[in-house]
């Protein structure tokens, strides 16, 4: 247990301590006058006296404590190595409340591994949220020593792709019982809205075979350039010449768009090339545009100029292009993502003892005011 | 100056029952009584008859005896005392001191205080009594006079009587050897700082007035409770002097304790009996030293 100051500096305010001691110092200059009729019997020359002279001592030390007290708080004292080491266990939201209680035992500090680790039984469990980063950070926020119990259910989610090493040696516990997450059901296949210049029809078919390719119940729709589709969809747009603002809005809120060659507009600065063919030729760029994606084709779009639209790829091709990124992969076997030790350890950050320092000065705060205040006080 | 009349408290009152005036011949050989004498007067104590003169008082004629005998016959009381209480208060502007601690009791306050105790004594025992207060611009003179008329008037002189200026010199103390009879009781009241008065009472004394002096002395003459710097000044005078208490204590108590000692002394030479009195103490001790005969009060 070491103390220390964060701020030493602030020690410079002990300075303030000559302040109680030249209110206390006794006004010798001051001679008060007094009438003595025996006078002839005083010594004419009396030694003088040079000590400084201080008036009601314990008061005085009250008040030099208190200054430096505060000097003290100023200088923001710490306490380093003063740690709780009691044991701790943590539960992955989604096990059952009982449950983790019941395999933590009845006394133990149970927390949900969730931001700011709430205690278990305390409001509703928190939802599910990085599991691993979260292991992490609590690990190297508690001290050396205090045993780490974590409670996990068979199946692990919200985990990243790193393998969890932590400080210590945890106790690794699958709970049954835990929610079991249901096989996520196969995204359905994106809705594709063509939208063409008048009599310039030609591109269509490629699109239409595309929708028929990805499902049975293909969601395709064409029509002249105007409504534009819900922001589900994937806007085709075909329509040469410069882009009306509506469109660049439209991908902004959040759709996605995907522009012939011939359609003029400025694309996102963070364009890159999405697709490129055998040659490495770019075949298709785009990148974010505000909450939406922007795409477009760099050719024509006959197979004369770009002969990847007769290829048998080139649906599952488009279809990646156009579907959302998917998350990446985050659920694991429990019994596989065990955490191994050997990180070596985080420095703690010392203990902030301002609050406790701030208590000291108030009750000192007030046996000086009870002193000062008090009845038989002394003229000054 | 409306000041209200000075009155005993109870307990001093009470205290002062024990007492009685006595002088230094009462205390000796003949043994009992009170300064008795020979003379014939109009006292209380029954001395004689004698017949009727043209010019007495009717008043002083008993008539129940003029009932018996049908003659008339005057009631003759002896004179009690041919003794007078004089009462010599230093009205100098060093008794006006008081102590810090107690603002309004000052050393003028005793002595006046103690003034009308030995006042009240005499009234008990029909002496006469009268004072003087010694001002430097004359003294204030009160002849003797015994009953409670007299004792009245002292009241409210003395509630009048201010201390201020020197001690007076001793032109102005003449009148005073026309008053005090060869026989009287003198009780000098002062501080007894000044030399004048010094010289006065050793003169009293020589000249065969019994005399009894209190020297009264302020609680800080005595303790000199001084700490820190102080500007000591000297009423009569007008001398001051700077110093710091502590440093100047040991010195003045030293120094006084050698100048009461050298007083004591001088008055004990010439017969004087003296006591000291502290203005913390009860205001009848001084008379419980001259006259008592248990342990004084504190």
């Amino acid at each position: 247990m070491t103390p220390l100051l964060l701020a030493p500096l602030g020690l410079a305010a002990l300075a303030a301590l000559v302040v109680p001691l030249l209110v206390h110092l006794r006004r010798r200059t001051e001679d008060v006058p007094v009438d003595f009729a025996a006078l002839r019997w005083l010594d004419p020359h009396p030694r003088p006296r040079r000590r400084l002279r201080l008036d009601e001592w314990l008061l005085l030390v009250l008040r030099l404590l208190l200054v430096a007290l505060l000097a003290v708080l100023l200088a923001r004292p710490a306490v380093l190595g003063w740690d709780d080491e009691a044991p701790r266990v943590l539960a992955v939201p989604g096990i059952d409340p009982a449950a983790a209680r019941a395999a933590a035992g009845p006394e133990a500090e149970l927390r949900w591994i969730a931001p700011g680790f709430p205690l278990v039984g305390e409001g509703a469990p928190p939802p599910h949220a990085g599991v691993s980063s979260l292991i992490r950070q609590f690990d190297a926020e508690l001290p050396q020593g205090a045993p780490l119990t974590i409670l996990v259910p068979p199946v692990l989610a919200g985990v990243d792709a790193a393998p969890l090493r932590l400080t210590r040696t945890a106790t690794w516990r699958i709970v049954d019982g835990g929610e079991t997450a249901a096989k996520p059901a196969a995204p359905p296949s994106p809705a594709l809205a063509v939208r063409h210049a008048q009599g310039q029809a030609a591109a269509l078919r490629y699109f239409r075979a595309v929708a028929a390719a990805w499902s049975d119940a293909p969601r395709f729709e064409a029509g002249p350039a105007g409504a534009l589709p819900p922001r589900k969809s994937v806007l085709v747009w075909l329509v040469p010449g410069p882009v009306p603002a509506s469109v660049s809005d439209w991908v902004s809120a959040g759709g996605t768009a995907l522009l012939a060659d011939a359609a003029e507009i400025a694309m996102p600065a963070a364009s890159e090339a999405l697709w490129r063919d055998d040659t490495g030729a770019v075949l298709v760029e785009g990148g974010a545009l505000g909450e939406g994606r922007l795409m477009r084709f760099t050719r024509p779009l006959v197979p004369a100029a770009m002969p990847a639209l007769v290829d048998a790829a080139f649906p599952a091709r488009l279809r990646e292009l156009v579907s959302p990124p998917a998350p990446p992969p985050a659920r694991v076997r429990a019994e596989a993502f065990a955490p191994a030790a050997g990180t070596a350890p985080f420095a703690l950050p010392p203990r902030d003892m301002s609050g406790w320092l701030a208590v000291l000065i108030a009750f000192v705060f007030l046996a000086e005011r009870v002193l000062a205040t008090r009845r038989q006080r002394p003229a000054a | 100056m409306a000041r209200p009349p000075l009155t005993i408290p109870p307990e001093v009152r009470s205290r002062l029952q024990r007492l009685a005036l006595r002088t230094r011949r009462d205390m000796g050989d003949r043994g009992y009584g009170m300064h008795h004498s020979r003379n014939k007067g109009a006292g209380l104590e029954f001395a004689q008859y004698r017949a009727y003169e043209p010019g007495d008082e009717p008043r002083r004629i008993d008539w129940k005896l003029f009932a018996r005998s049908d003659k008339f016959f005057v009631r003759e009381a002896e004179e009690e005392s041919p003794v007078s209480v004089w009462m010599l208060i230093d009205a100098s502007a060093s008794m006006a001191q008081a102590d810090r601690a107690r603002a309004d009791w000052s050393r003028m306050d005793a002595a006046k205080l103690l003034a009308m105790c030995i006042a009240q004594l005499a009234l008990m025992q029909g002496d006469r009594f009268g004072w003087m207060a010694l001002c430097d611009h004359g003294l204030v003179v009160a002849d003797p006079h015994r009953g409670r008329t007299q004792f009245e008037r002292m009241q409210i002189a003395l509630a009048r009587l201010e201390s201020a200026g020197t001690f007076p010199d001793p032109a102005t103390l003449s009148p005073l050897w026309e008053r005090i009879g060869p026989n009287d009781l003198v009780l000098f009241l002062s501080d007894c700082f000044d030399e004048g008065g010094i010289a006065l009472i050793e003169r009293l004394a020589k000249a065969g007035r019994e005399v009894l002096a209190v020297q009264l002395l302020t609680v800080e003459e005595r303790d000199f409770p001084f700490d820190g710097g102080y500007r000591f000044r000297e009423q009569e005078s007008g001398a001051a002097l700077i110093g710091d208490g502590k440093a100047l204590r040991d010195s003045f108590l030293a120094r006084f304790g050698e100048a009461r000692a050298a007083l004591a002394e001088r008055l004990e030479r010439v017969g004087i009996r003296h006591t000291a009195y502290v203005l913390d103490e009860a205001i009848d001790r001084p008379l419980h030293v001259f006259f008592g005969r248990g342990a004084p009060p504190a």
